[in-house]
């Protein structure tokens, strides 16, 4: 009967043993919550403060980061966005850390994960941004370059070049992600090549007289015919030298 | 050779067809102007395949022949290649050099693809210096009214509001200059910049006049070169000299803002008319690209000059051609934007500055129209119209400048 009763109470023991063992690491977990919260206020107040200094807003919209912003749907300041990734961040950096203070063998695993993704995420992150502006600074200098030689398609030229390297940027941080990357390698393999591609045939068709063009201007010149084309411009009119 | 007294240096890149012509003309002028003086001419090469460098050094012509006098020493000549960055400066910086190192009384460069160069040029260019004791001489050239439109419209207004001084051509090409203004050029840390390639004829210019050098014109007759293709070469000289100009105006700023109106520079050699060699301009060609950019690139306008000016460029876009004209306030305001969006760093300097290009070649399209039946006194009051424009609206360059 004694060894029946210590059946019954032995888990319940045990039971309350792990409760009491858990519940200072939920204790633990709580507070750092609380302390994670304020400390995550704290410090984008403090951030804020110093982007009002350095006028962060008037120099994102300066660099177009503030129409990037916009084309996304998000009305906020720029300052108050990045206060809100930074305060976002931290808030759930406290959330990890408090759940490993549980010490769930399941939630530490959760968590070595959490932290080894962080370096991919960020370097993701940093392609992302470092990418879209490296895009706009090639679109804007194609833009200015076709329209200078009086192209007729400038803009679309300059879109088409931006678009292209967006694709490029998206590849490459979904590839550093480790998000379906063979999918992603193919796809952008495929696009890419198909706008080469095309160019090329484009090129070929509708440039035949413009490559010739380069091709000749190449080739070293032949000593009878300069002098031919000078006495020609001596003896009738010279282009402008607008220096 | 260890001194000279002149220096006549040669700035080259495959010149092969004109470099002698201009090494004859160079070596006439300093035997019949300068026979008591040592001498040297300097080919400073880029790398010429041409044989370029071969020609300057066999390029002669009997003295006795032109000459009753003889020079007292022999006028020496090399040809060196110049290390750098390739470009016009860069060879004008070896020649600065040599100046140097040779102690040199008084230096003179000439293009090397001048066909119109005769030995007085290097009297002209020369004796301010020797015999009047100035140290920067920049050339006057009869030119025709369409030739040098990046002068006309930009460099020179620009320089002569800022500085004060009416130098008419600040990037001629051909200049004299002293031993102490060489070592002056020596001595400044610019030849990573664009200065050493098309930038270096505004920053002698500025330069000289900005640290209160003595400063002098003198009037060579026409300037006759052979012709580049401006289609290939525009955007890249324009690039090139407007930033020059633009990064000296933020290096003298503390010189040019209380600076107001402008006064004439003493002016040498014997002023005549020349007949012009003829120049075609595509006025149709450069409003279409003044269109394109009113069509594309309206947002980069907008960042640089402000809604109200691109407004009224927005009006001259749907002009037609015979009504089409560009008003010189208005062009004299949107340089000064230019100006100020270089100062403000509003973006890649290098896109502000290509993203002028459109509306420079409005201006010129719009100034050709205008001077189409004009005479050269036409077409120069014009000019100096435009000038008054930009002194009158200087204040507005000063008080946006913070």
């Amino acid at each position: 009967m004694e060894n029946f009763m210590e059946l019954l109470l032995q888990p319940l023991r045990d039971f309350g043993i792990t409760i009491l063992q858990f519940v200072p690491n939920l204790l633990a977990m709580l507070i750092i919550f609380i302390a994670g919260f304020l400390f995550s206020r704290l410090i984008k107040l403090l951030f804020l403060r110093i982007f009002r200094i350095i006028n962060l807003d008037i120099w994102c919209d300066k660099a177009g980061l503030t129409a990037i912003i916009r084309k996304g749907d998000v009305w906020s300041k720029p300052s108050d966005v990045f206060g809100g990734i930074i305060y976002w961040f931290l808030i759930i950096l406290f959330l990890v850390i408090g759940l490993s203070a549980l010490r769930l063998p399941t939630i530490d695993n959760l968590i070595a994960q959490f932290f080894l993704y962080i370096p991919r995420a960020f370097s993701a992150l940093v392609i992302l941004i470092a990418g879209y502006v490296f895009a706009g600074f090639i679109s804007r200098a194609v833009l200015i370059t076709a329209v200078n030689s009086g192209y007729h398609y400038a803009k679309i030229l300059a879109e088409a070049v931006r678009l292209l390297l967006i694709v490029l940027i998206l590849a490459m941080s979904l590839e550093q992600l480790q998000i379906a990357p063979g999918i992603v390698i193919a796809a952008f393999s495929i696009v890419f090549g198909g706008i080469i591609l095309a160019l090329a045939i484009a090129f070929g068709i509708g440039g035949i007289d413009a490559a010739k063009r380069i091709i000749n201007a190449g080739e070293p010149e032949q000593p009878e015919q300069p002098k031919q084309n000078n006495e020609k411009k001596n003896d009738k009119e010279r282009e402008a030298e607008y220096l | 050779m260890d001194n000279a007294d002149i220096l006549v240096g040669i700035a080259s890149y495959n010149n092969a067809k004109t470099i002698g012509h201009v090494v004859k003309a160079v070596d006439a002028g300093l035997a019949k102007y300068f026979p008591e003086k040592r001498a040297l001419i300097v080919n400073s090469d880029g790398g010429s395949k041409d044989g370029t460098p071969d020609i300057v050094r066999s390029a002669t012509h009997d003295h006795a022949a032109i000459f009753l006098s003889h020079p007292v020493y022999p006028i020496h000549r090399i040809s060196m290649p110049y290390n750098g960055i390739p470009g016009k400066g860069s060879a004008f910086r070896a020649l600065f050099r040599t100046a140097v190192e040779l102690n040199a009384e008084a230096c003179c460069v000439v293009d090397a693809d001048l066909r119109s160069i005769t030995p007085e040029w290097i009297e002209l260019l020369l004796s301010p210096v020797i015999r009047k004791g100035f140290d920067f001489v920049a050339p006057l050239y009869s030119r025709h009214k369409y030739d040098g439109t990046i002068t006309n419209s930009i460099v020179y207004p620009v320089t002569r509001t800022l500085y004060g001084r009416r130098v008419r051509q600040p990037i001629g090409g051909e200049f004299g200059f002293s031993g102490k203004m060489a070592e002056f050029y020596v001595s400044q840390d610019v030849w990573e910049s664009h200065v050493a390639r098309f930038g270096v004829d505004i920053w002698m210019t500025t330069e000289a006049i900005a640290n209160d050098f003595k400063v002098c014109q003198t009037f060579l007759g026409a300037k006759i070169h052979d012709p580049k293709d401006p289609g290939s070469d525009l955007a890249d000289m324009l690039l090139q000299v407007v930033a020059t100009l633009f990064n000296l105006t933020e290096k003298h700023y503390e010189k040019w803002k209380d600076e107001r109106g402008s006064s004439d520079v003493p002016t040498f050699g014997f002023r005549y008319h020349v007949g012009l060699e003829s120049v075609k301009v595509n006025a149709e060609k450069m409003l279409g690209i003044f269109r394109a950019g009113l069509k594309d690139l309206r947002g980069i306008w907008l960042d640089i000059i402000g809604p109200g000016d691109l407004g009224e460029i927005e009006s001259l876009g749907s002009l037609t051609e015979g009504e089409f004209r560009f008003p010189a306030g208005l062009w004299a305001r949107i340089v000064y934007d230019y100006v100020l969006a270089y100062h403000k760093k509003v973006m890649s300097p290098e896109h502000l500055i290509r993203s002028l290009v459109p509306l420079y070649l409005g201006k010129t399209a719009s100034f050709v129209m205008e001077a189409e039946d004009m005479e050269q006194e036409g077409a120069e009051a014009e000019i100096e119209k435009l000038c008054l424009e930009f002194e009158n609206k200087k204040d507005y360059l000063v008080t946006n400048w913070k």
